[in-house]
């Protein structure tokens, strides 16, 4: 085998350095799209509103409004963290009453009828 | 909450502006999560909270002008430095060949490290400008490459409406695994060519 200079020498771990970033980065990709395949929700987050939350879950924006004891009018775009805050209470109780609505919503989407028409011909969410 | 749920929330509350100035400030090179935010943004579009074009215009124009503020100082700022580190890089004559070189084969380098190489972004700025890589070429492979990006993102963000912290998670792995990819293959064709020929004494 041929012996190799500094320069080449500083190639080579420049090159096993760039396979191994590439090699785990595939990895972590794989198992991401893997639990995306095999998982419907994503995880609810503090910067999440009350609306995206509905959206991401398919769940009527309404039914998770009175869960948190929130007005829908006009449209509340406030992150949940803020909306914890205000309410005084810990964001982890917060999210869990959105989690448990959510749930009882997706067993029995029967028991919420829609909600009245809005004053502004429903452009709030 | 950390910086990009901050960002996000911002995001969420002001629209915008959020958007332009967080993509002018992370295209200059502070380390913001902008490819998150223009998820983020395509989904906000899906649901009717913000529109289509504001947001890809005013996005790809916070990133070109980011990309300005980079250039601009590797040109006014870097070259002073380039020359002063020329010496440990193999000297002037070094640096003239790869200046030629980026003449050449810039415009690629900035069109792809624009949307698809993206965390390279703002070194090529800094480089392309302490080369004195020609501006108006600099400028119109920026705003090819930013236009093609924040459609890309906005457009994944609007489609995967309901998962853009997932979405944007993979897409940032798997940005850094092309990166990785594309920085192996180079560099193992130069090992493979480097190893071909004899030993420089």
């Amino acid at each position: 085998m041929k012996r190799l200079g500094w320069r080449r020498w500083l190639i080579l771990i420049a090159f096993l350095l760039a396979a191994s970033v590439a090699g785990l980065f595939v990895v972590r990709t794989v198992r991401r799209a893997v639990y995306w395949s095999r998982h419907r929700d994503e995880a609810i987050r503090p910067w999440m509103s009350v609306a995206y939350v509905a959206h991401s879950y398919r769940v009527p924006p309404h039914v998770l409004y009175r869960a948190v004891n929130l007005t829908p009018v006009p449209h509340d775009r406030r992150p949940l963290r803020e909306v914890a805050r205000e309410q005084n209470r810990p964001l982890e109780e917060l999210t869990a009453d959105l989690e448990k609505a959510i749930g009882e919503f997706r067993a029995h989407p029967e028991r919420y009828p829609p909600p009245p028409p809005q004053p502004d011909g429903g452009k709030t969410r | 909450m950390n910086l990009s749920d901050y960002l996000l929330a911002t995001l969420g509350v002001y629209g915008l502006p959020v958007l332009f100035g967080a993509l002018l400030v992370g295209s200059a090179g502070v380390p913001l999560p902008a490819s998150l935010l223009l998820v983020a943004a395509g989904s906000f579009v899906n649901q009717g909270e913000l529109d289509l074009w504001p947001v890809l215009a005013l996005s790809a124009a916070g990133a070109v002008l980011g990309d300005q503020v980079g250039y601009a100082v590797g040109r006014w700022g870097g070259r002073r430095l380039t020359r002063r580190l020329g010496g440990l890089v193999g000297g002037e004559q070094k640096i003239a060949d790869a200046e030629e070189w980026l003449k050449r084969r810039g415009g690629l380098g900035v069109f792809l490290s624009r949307w698809l190489l993206t965390p390279l972004g703002p070194v090529v700025n800094l480089t392309a400008g302490a080369s004195e890589y020609p501006w108006p070429r600099f400028l119109l492979f920026d705003v090819l490459g930013e236009a093609l990006w924040v459609a890309l993102y906005v457009l994944l963000g609007k489609l995967f409406s309901d998962r853009v912290q997932e979405m944007s998670d993979l897409l940032g792995d798997l940005t850094w695994a092309i990166l990785g990819l594309v920085a192996a293959a180079v560099l193992g064709l130069i090992l493979f060519k480097q190893l071909r020929e004899p030993e420089p004494r």
